[in-house]
């Protein structure tokens, strides 16, 4: 009989304390689904855009109702602002290389302009890249390759024109034209020319600089080591709040994700590139059109460090978009999203609800 | 080593060949005897039978037996009585080159030259030796370059310095003879396996069967089984005496050089190598050009009409161009050819002969009667088939041919106007209710007609017209010839210098019509269609 004591002392011990990480486990849900009431389901997370834009969703409406106007205007308030150029005309070019019936009539309305000249221009890119398809070169087939390269050298012409009519201090129609270099595989002294162009007129061109890595990256023009020189030299010459610091994070998390081991996040030189670019973002102006999307990969790197309440802020300010990098890498961005917003929140939750 | 120390060596292997070939029959012969001594009749029956079937390869190759059969090139055999003229120079070149003249000469159409030998006994017993002469060689080449090619073939079968070279190189085709051998048993077999096995599958569905599908994995196995300890040494037997080879290829070289001179050597190989470009494009652009529509040259054209691509003067410049530059070809280890460049720089490093590369008759004057051999030349070299066809001039050739290809490339636009409701009429009509068409904006959804491949199924609004772009910008091309010629009397005109193009009659220049429907068909395929050039050039 006294042996028989042990094993029910043991039973009995293990059933509180079963007991007890249950109630744990339930005040902590209890607290996650307090402190995450704001934060939105699946469902409601806009796949397309990485930040709410009202001014690009109202040009859109209005293309698909041929109306062009808008997004001159759009355009032409943007102004000098060259962040806001680049990313309005890749945003009205996407949309031109679905259907362009609008963008003739633009042409034929004012036939010199240069904003409508650049987004013909982008337009080919991306309708290029629709043909080719974003699968890897042994999944494209011959047709879509063909496809792919007439339709950027046919873009090719189409930059020239708009270099010719865009203000002399515009870096738009270069910047725009590294995708074409990349997809050309044009030689490394080209690009670098071509890059003279464009930093000549902006040197801390984000968008500028989000091509150039793609180029310079492995799976395109360059290595390994091209796109992470090329990413921390940006990071360390650029001053806060050109969010260049995402460059490296980028190039580690392209380079990296799929082999490295989950630890990998919370090595030194990942934790001081992400510190770095939490300091970026906290000097960017709010509306650098470019800010919600670091701060979503930020937001990933942080929760895979496990430095969850951080993380947590970071999807607070985006939550609602998921049209970013991690997660637009992923059949269903709005999916894998919420399941790492999820951990952070859980473990935030954890840490306060003793 | 010196050359006849490598040629023994060879000897040595070559007779190890034969040893092999020997312990192979042996094993069949015993276990013919065993069978018959203890097993059944029956087995004893299939066994004799299948070591029979087995056998027959390795003698045959060893031996020589019955590979007369004609598995040497299709080729017109000339008499001396007919050509006196090649028939000497043949005889004068072996004399030179220290080796007996060949029993035959047979011509081919080939950019080649060869000398074959029906050695036997492993090449120990000297045989019937044939030369091949190409007669595009004779076209291209001048009479001292074909000497040199000659002497060159000619310096393989043996020559004063090297006697065992001879049998060496005998002993080599009798190696690649038996494994061939082997190899064309194994393909006869699999053929005839594949073809019962798809009768049977026709029968099964006919029976409303599924198919069961042709597999010939295991047919052939056999062959395959036996012909591997031949394989394996055969790959030894060439590996090893490729050096001797590649000395034999050099010193074969050495004796045309003695025979021809230094220039003409050199200059022959790299005149091979030009010829053999130019009579690819040759064949593909002239000669053959009508064959879809049952076309031929006038008899005696389709292999002798390399010369008038070889005369022109415009392609003469681009030949000379790349005879300056020499290929570099693959090597393969049964290759005994070092590559041609290499050749021709241990060729030019000799010192001068002061034969030098005089002015010399083209190789073509040493046949008689010319005309009457191409003709009977090209009767051996054209399948039946081809010698049903249609003979017509070169100018008409290349007016028909062109147009038939223009008609077949046009073939899938057609169908897809039909499918669009554009009834399938005369060319000018059909181009007519496309551009019509087009003006109404309906341009593209005609084109959704065509083909697609998968991707372009799925792709939707600019990039489904991308992928639609290539095949309807073609297809209107080739319309717009048809329409051309039906209409406005345009014409393909030959050209021996360039490119047949399509000319409307009373057109300026030859490029001018083609650019003109180019340019047309761009308009037309344009962000916004203008179908006025198009309508223009119809109407003349």
């Amino acid at each position: 009989m006294s042996f028989g004591i042990i094993p029910l002392t043991v039973t009995v011990l293990t059933l509180c304390f079963w007991l007890r990480s249950k109630r744990r486990a339930k005040r902590a849900e209890k607290r996650a689904a307090e402190i995450g009431a704001d934060l939105l389901p699946p469902e409601r997370q806009n796949k397309d855009r990485a930040f709410p834009d009202p001014e690009a969703e109202a040009v859109l409406a209005a293309l698909s109702r041929n109306d062009w106007q808008p997004a001159a205007q759009a355009l032409a308030a943007a102004g000098t602002d060259w962040e806001r150029r680049s990313y309005l005309v890749g945003v009205i070019a996407a949309r031109a290389a679905e259907e362009d019936a609008w963008l003739h009539a633009w042409q034929a309305a004012r036939p010199d302009d240069p904003d409508a000249a650049v987004v013909h221009a982008d337009a080919k890119v991306s309708l290029a890249w629709k043909i080719r398809g974003g699968a890897w070169a042994k999944d494209t087939s011959a047709e879509q390759f063909a496809g792919f390269l007439r339709v950027l050298r046919e873009a090719r012409e189409d930059f020239a024109r708009a270099e010719s009519l865009a203000r002399p201090d515009d870096p738009t129609p270069y910047l725009l034209q590294i995708p074409l270099y990349m997809g050309l595989s044009a030689p490394h002294e080209a690009l670098l020319g071509l890059w003279a162009q464009v930093t000549a007129r902006a040197p801390y061109h984000y968008e500028a600089h989000w091509y150039a890595l793609q180029y310079w990256s492995a799976k395109w023009c360059g290595s390994h080591d091209l796109a992470r020189n090329f990413a921390a030299q940006a990071a360390a010459t650029a001053p806060q709040g050109s969010l260049l610091t995402m460059f490296p994070l980028v190039s580690w998390y392209e380079h990296n994700d799929d082999e490295a081991p989950e630890e990998a996040y919370g090595w030194p030189e990942m934790r001081g590139m992400t510190e770095a670019a939490l300091a970026d973002v906290a000097m960017a102006r709010p509306d650098h059109p470019r800010v919600a999307e670091v701060r979503h990969l930020l937001a990933y790197c942080l929760a895979k460090q496990g430095r969850h309440e951080v993380a947590l802020e970071q999807f607070r300010l985006v939550d609602g978009y998921v049209g970013a990098l991690p997660w637009r890498y992923y059949n269903d961005p709005a999916a894998i999203y919420c399941v790492v917003r999820g951990v952070s929140l859980t473990a935030v939750a954890a840490g306060t609800a003793k | 080593m010196g050359t006849t120390p490598r040629a023994v060596r060879a000897l040595i292997l070559l007779a190890g060949f034969y040893l092999v070939a020997l312990v192979v029959l042996g094993v069949l012969v015993g276990a013919d005897a065993a069978a018959w001594i203890w097993g059944p009749h029956l087995l004893a029956l299939k066994v004799t039978v299948f070591s029979a079937l087995l056998g027959l390869p390795v003698l045959r190759g060893l031996f020589a037996l019955g590979t007369d059969t004609g598995d040497g090139p299709e080729a017109l055999p000339v008499g001396e009585p007919d050509q006196p003229e090649l028939w000497r120079a043949v005889r004068s070149l072996a004399e030179r080159s220290g080796t007996r003249a060949p029993d035959e000469i047979l011509l081919t159409g080939d950019v080649n030259a060869a000398v074959s030998e029906d050695a036997r006994l492993l090449g120990l017993l000297p045989g019937r030796r044939r030369l091949y002469i190409g007669v595009p060689l004779l076209t291209g080449l001048s009479e001292p370059q074909l000497h040199s090619v000659i002497a060159h073939e000619l310096g393989h079968y043996g020559n004063a310095d090297t006697r065992l070279a001879g049998i060496t190189r005998r002993g080599h085709d009798c190696v690649l003879r038996t494994v061939e051998s082997f190899q064309e048993q194994e393909r006869k077999r699999i053929g005839k396996e594949r073809s019962r096995q798809e009768k049977a599958d026709a029968k099964r569905v006919r029976k409303g069967r599924k198919a069961r599908g042709v597999d010939t994995g295991r047919t052939g196995l056999r062959y395959r089984m036996m012909a591997k300890p031949f394989q394996a040494y055969a790959r030894f037997y060439l590996r090893a005496t490729n050096s001797v080879n590649r000395q034999q290829e050099l010193a074969a070289d050495r004796m045309a050089v003695r025979v021809a001179g230094r220039d003409a050597t050199a200059s022959a190989l790299r005149e091979i190598a030009v010829l053999d470009a130019a009579h690819d494009f040759y064949r593909s652009r002239y000669a053959l050009l009508g064959v879809e529509a049952g076309l031929l040259p006038p008899r005696g054209e389709v292999v002798g009409g390399l010369r008038h691509l070889l005369a022109d003067p415009g392609r003469r410049s681009d030949l000379a161009e790349m005879r300056g530059e020499l290929p570099d070809d693959e090597e393969s280890p049964y290759d005994s050819h070092p590559p041609v460049a290499e050749r021709v720089r241990l060729i030019e490093a000799q010192p001068d002969d002061g034969l030098g590369a005089a002015p010399a008759r083209p190789a073509l004057a040493l046949l008689r009667d010319t005309g009457r051999v191409l003709v009977e030349l090209e009767d051996v070299l054209l399948t039946p088939e081809a010698r049903a066809m249609r003979r017509v001039e070169w100018p008409e050739l290349a007016h028909r041919g062109m147009y038939a290809r223009a008609a077949a490339a046009a073939e899938e636009l057609r169908t897809a106007l039909a499918a669009a409701g554009i009834a399938p009429g005369s060319p000018t009509g059909e181009l007519t209710a496309l551009l019509d068409s087009a003006d109404a904006g309906r341009l593209w959804p005609v084109a959704g007609h065509l083909p697609k491949s998968p991707e372009a199924a799925r792709a939707t609004g600019r990039a489904a017209r991308e992928f639609l772009r290539p095949a309807l910008e073609a297809g209107t091309h080739r319309l717009a010839e048809l329409a051309l010629v039906e209409t406005r009397g345009a014409y393909w005109e030959l050209s021996w210098s360039e490119r047949t193009r399509l000319r409307l009659p009373r057109a300026a220049d030859p490029g001018a019509t083609e650019e003109a429907v180019t340019a047309a068909v761009r308009a037309l395929l344009a962000d916004v269609p203008d179908t006025a050039p198009l309508r223009t050039l119809l109407a003349g």
